[in-house]
């Protein structure tokens, strides 16, 4: 999840950088003006289809992603690569300029579409089929790719079957450098291609006996895990009776499937490996059952179910109880943000100056509702614009605003000034009279609880986005009502405590009095706001590049500003003086808070440094040759920094702890070759194995004079299962 | 505050744990459409069931009227895509060789009444006349009995039985299952070879394809 996370925040932060200087392949077509088959949506009466990006551009001598966007109509379906009974796959007829080769559809998982006694597989409303696009090395910076394909669906309906050829065009732009994620569908295509199934390391064995086809599969991601469900997805037709119920039991290891034969099966017999996709409700992957005796493990712990109507039913809308969950685990979230460092010193002093107003029970009513207001307008707004944004297809989680560099320097700013508050450098207002007041408590009643309210919730914001991220998932997908009462019951929770006690007379009375502690309370509570301040600056440092000096520049000019500034209103004397360098300090203050907002985003491989990585050494002929004559297996990642499929690969499946278990085990040497600068040697290594650029990853074995090439979309089980071969 | 950071993240924590997504998934199995898991049903080298419809031209025909000769039972949905491919003047071609063979091709229609490829009165008569088909008999299935008790699944599915009343091959009619009319060159047509195999008197090289084509659209089809 932090990973996730991690992902998302630098794609957005890249795509924020460069939106404004890079305009997208579709622009630019529509600059380009009468292009003979015009890239954007093509519709029928039943499909839209579009090819889209995954990156803004494609860098030379790498593997670009693009996928085929659907848009079906309510009713209708088209199809994954085995249609199951009825209908036929989606098929791509690709022309593509010279260096360009397309690779294979990377189907996301279908769904089971039963039509009666009928068992077909495929899509329906929304989907994306991306397919990995090689762009050769000698592709030039500032070219376009005119990417074309016939896109050849069966669009089907339970009543009639309609095959229609739609084509399709995208011109894709060429440029150096880590291309960002493409604004309009880039994360979606992402998360497609995380999630398709691909293999895992999974063992299995498939036998037929008896008029009856058993399937057992154990190790990788089944192993120690307790899938409620299972459905096997057959690559072929006619091996099992697609519409029939799987049966199946679970393992220690993982997990047996009893299928019923198809006719195919029963008429020629088993002819392995057996091919598809495990489907579970732990996720999906690709297997491969060679011809053999049940795996051991993999029954005795009870019947798994197939998961069909567990399908049905997610698809439905949500269910009243998922919204009571969602709506209480937010009113509980709201209220331990109230402990959370970045809030607490806030409230805290909030409840001090409740205290004063103590034997005001009216004045401190007032005061609360409208805190509780602010609270809820700014979560109002906040989900407001988050659901709307989302809506527009970009796909956003909960902290968004903490996703831009700018955000991040004005919030450590805002901590830095609220901390040099309570430290007692100056105070809010113009005189000293407010001595034992907060630093917000100072505007005039219902408009100050009310702005501490806001205030509470922007300074919430950074705990909340790496806490509260997961939690709210749920809610992001709900409809937007229901939505935006979750995330009303967040601020709820965060007020709730203040509000309950401006509400009762009784307990505002037990509150201690107000007096000298609290200016001791005070001055520590701007501990935990110095911390919140350095932590929002290291974040800063982390998504920017070289650009925390401007940051600290700010922020020493802006505690010189304030300190001038609390001078001024200390003595009356040099108030004048003070109060003019005070201005002085803060307009630099500001200049640079401005330049320190606008810096340029980090180059992805600082980004990407912050990840746990695999211990490595680069890559070099000798260093394999080293590695091999000590008997060590050797993974070779060639890789470089503008190469998103690279930095996917390296995200996950290459920096996994079960990675680096394999690694170890296997006693494996890990060598990196970086081409993200002209490096002739890895040229030469790469046209060896027949590439054109990168990714490519080699697993030598020692004693085998040729490296095994792993896939260039890896996974976690590819990496590891690879190992243990290697291994062995 | 040391304690109270404690707390706030062990509560965090737990709350994360708890809002685990519970993936809810109900362990029964669908006991509903199981119908077709049966292995009652005949596959190569089993006796084709015996059944009687009525023809286009109102006339009752049996399976059993055709003893003692081979028989190609096509399912078909003028409507369908794939049918249309096959109905550029492969199919009829091949009705043509089969009949001419001394064979006898029914065609049958177990499209319910309403849905696609469903015909009847002057539409079923005049049905090969308007496909220029070279069939012997097109039958109507209107309650898509005959069709489920073969497990016809998609328009085309073919089968083929021996002059004994055995089934020698049951599925699709080619290797390409896509409805282009160009892919009709170069297909290995199985209903062609099998009926060759079956003149020649040697065992039917391949007695099963896998079928391919629109799902055949019987009656459920418009109840549900």
């Amino acid at each position: 999840m932090p990973l996730r996370f991690f992902a998302a925040f630098l794609v957005w932060l890249t795509f924020a950088a460069s939106a404004a200087a890079a305009p997208s392949a579709l622009d630019q077509a529509l600059k380009a003006g009468a292009v003979p088959s015009a890239a954007g949506p093509q519709r029928t009466e039943r499909i839209e289809a579009e090819l889209v990006p995954m990156s803004a551009w494609a860098a030379p001598g790498s593997t670009a992603i693009v996928a085929i966007r659907q848009k079906i109509k309510p009713g209708w379906h088209t199809y994954w690569r085995n249609q199951g009974d009825s209908g036929g796959p989606t098929t791509l007829t690709w022309s593509l300029p010279a260096g360009v080769s397309p690779g294979d559809i990377l189907w996301p998982l279908p769904e089971r579409q039963r039509l009666q006694s009928l068992m077909n597989y495929g899509y329906s409303d929304t989907v994306f089929l991306p397919v990995p696009i090689e762009v050769t090395a000698s592709a030039r910076p500032g070219e376009t790719l005119p990417l074309r394909v016939t896109a050849h669906f069966y669009v089907c309906s339970d009543e009639m079957c309609v095959p229609e050829d739609l084509d399709l065009a995208l011109n894709l732009p060429v440029r150096d450098g880590a291309a960002p994620l493409d604004p309009r569908f880039g994360q979606l295509v992402q998360d497609v291609v995380a999630i398709a199934p691909r293999p895992a390391g999974i063992e299995a064995r498939a036998v037929f006996a008896d008029g009856a086809l058993t399937l057992t599969a154990t190790g990788g991601p089944l192993a120690n895990a307790a899938p409620k469900w299972a459905y096997f997805f057959p690559f072929e037709g006619g091996v099992i009776d697609h519409a029939a119920v799987q049966t199946g039991e679970r393992g220690p290891q993982g997990l047996t499937l009893n299928l019923a034969p198809g006719r195919g099966l029963s008429a020629n017999g088993l002819k392995p490996p057996l091919t598809g996709v495990l489907s579970t409700d732990l996720g999906a992957w690709e297997i491969s059952a060679d011809q053999g005796a049940p795996l051991l493990g993999a029954t005795g712990q009870g019947a798994l179910g197939d998961g069909d109507e567990a399908r049905a039913s997610s698809a439905g809308s949500t269910a009243p109880a998922d919204f009571a969950k969602a709506a209480l685990f937010a009113l509980l979230g709201g209220l331990i943000l109230n402990l959370m460092p970045c809030v607490f010193p806030i409230l805290a002093m909030k409840a001090a100056a409740l205290s004063r107003s103590a034997h005001h029970p009216a004045e401190a009513r007032r005061d609360g509702l409208a805190f509780l207001a602010g609270v809820l307008a700014t979560f109002l707004l906040l989900a407001g614009a988050l659901l709307a944004l989302r809506a527009g297809g970009q796909a956003l989680g909960w902290g968004f605003q903490l996703q831009s560099p700018g955000v991040v320097a004005a919030l450590s700013l805002l901590m830095l000034a609220v901390a040099l508050n309570l430290s007692g450098v100056f105070h809010i207002g113009s005189g000293l009279q407010g001595a034992g007041h907060g630093p917000l408590s100072r505007l005039p009643g219902a408009a100050g609880a009310f702005f501490t309210g806001v205030l509470a919730v922007v300074v919430a914001a950074p705990c909340t986005a790496p806490f509260m991220a997961f939690a709210l998932g749920a809610a992001l997908l709900m409809p937007w009502p229901m939505a935006l009462a979750v995330f009303l019951m967040l601020g709820l929770g965060l007020a709730l405590p203040y509000v309950l006690i401006s509400l009762s007379p009784r307990l505002l009375a037990r509150l201690p009095r107000p007096g000298a502690w609290m200016e001791t309370l005070r001055n520590l509570l701007a501990f935990p706001m110095y911390g919140a301040a350095l932590w929002l600056a290291w974040v800063y440092g982390r998504q920017t590049a070289d650009a925390l000096a401007l940051l600290f520049g700010a922020g020493l000019m802006l505690a010189l500003a304030l300190w001038l500034y609390g001078r001024s209103q200390a003595a009356s004397a040099t108030r004048r003086l003070a109060g003019i360098a005070a201005a002085l300090s803060m307009i630099a203050a500001l200049g640079l808070g401005v330049l320190a907002a606008g810096a340029g985003p980090a180059s992805s491989e600082a980004a990407a440094s912050a990840s746990a990585h695999l211990p490595s050494q680069p890559w070099s002929e000798a260093a394999v040759q080293a590695a091999l004559a000590e008997g060590r297996p050797v993974l070779v990642n060639f890789t470089a920094d503008w190469c998103v499929t690279c930095k996917i690969n390296e995200g996950a499946a290459l920096s996994s702890p079960r990675t680096a278990e394999a690694m170890q085990a296997a006693n494996a040497v890990y060598l990196i070759g970086d081409w993200t600068r002209r490096d002739d040697a890895i040229t030469a290594e790469l046209q060896r194995h027949g590439r054109s650029g990168v990714p490519l990853y080699l697993l030598y074995q020692p004693g085998q004079a040729a490296p095994r090439i792993l896939p260039q979309l890896l996974t976690e089980g590819t990496v590891v299962g690879a190992l243990k071969d290697a291994a062995r | 505050m040391f304690r109270l950071l404690t707390v706030a993240s062990a509560s965090l924590l737990l709350l994360a744990a708890c809002e685990q997504p519970s993936a809810a998934a109900p362990d029964k199995a669908a006991p509903a459409a199981t119908e077709t898991a049966t292995p009652a049903i005949a596959g190569p080298g089993d006796m084709a069931p015996a059944f009687t419809l009525v023809d286009a031209e109102g006339v009752q025909r049996s399976l059993a009227d055709f003893k003692g000769k081979t028989v190609v039972l096509e399912w078909t949905n003028e409507g369908c895509p794939f049918v249309k491919k096959h109905y550029s003047g492969a199919m009829q071609a091949l009705q043509r060789e089969a009949v001419a063979d001394g064979v006898v091709w029914l065609t049958i229609i177990s499209s319910a009444p309403g849905t696609q490829g469903f015909v009847e009165g002057e539409e079923a008569t005049a049905w090969k006349a308007k496909h220029q088909a070279a069939f012997t008999h097109l039958l109507l299935d209107p309650t898509g009995e005959v069709g489920k008790r073969y497990d016809a699944k998609t328009t085309p599915d073919m089968r083929i039985i021996d002059p004994e009343g055995r089934l020698i091959f049951v599925g699709g009619i080619d290797d390409k299952p896509t409805n282009k009319v160009e892919d009709l060159q170069g297909a290995e047509n199985f209903v062609r070879a099998a009926l060759a195999d079956a003149k020649a008197g040697r065992p039917v090289q391949t007695a099963f394809a896998q079928p391919y084509g629109c799902a055949i659209k019987y009656p459920e089809t418009v109840e549900s």
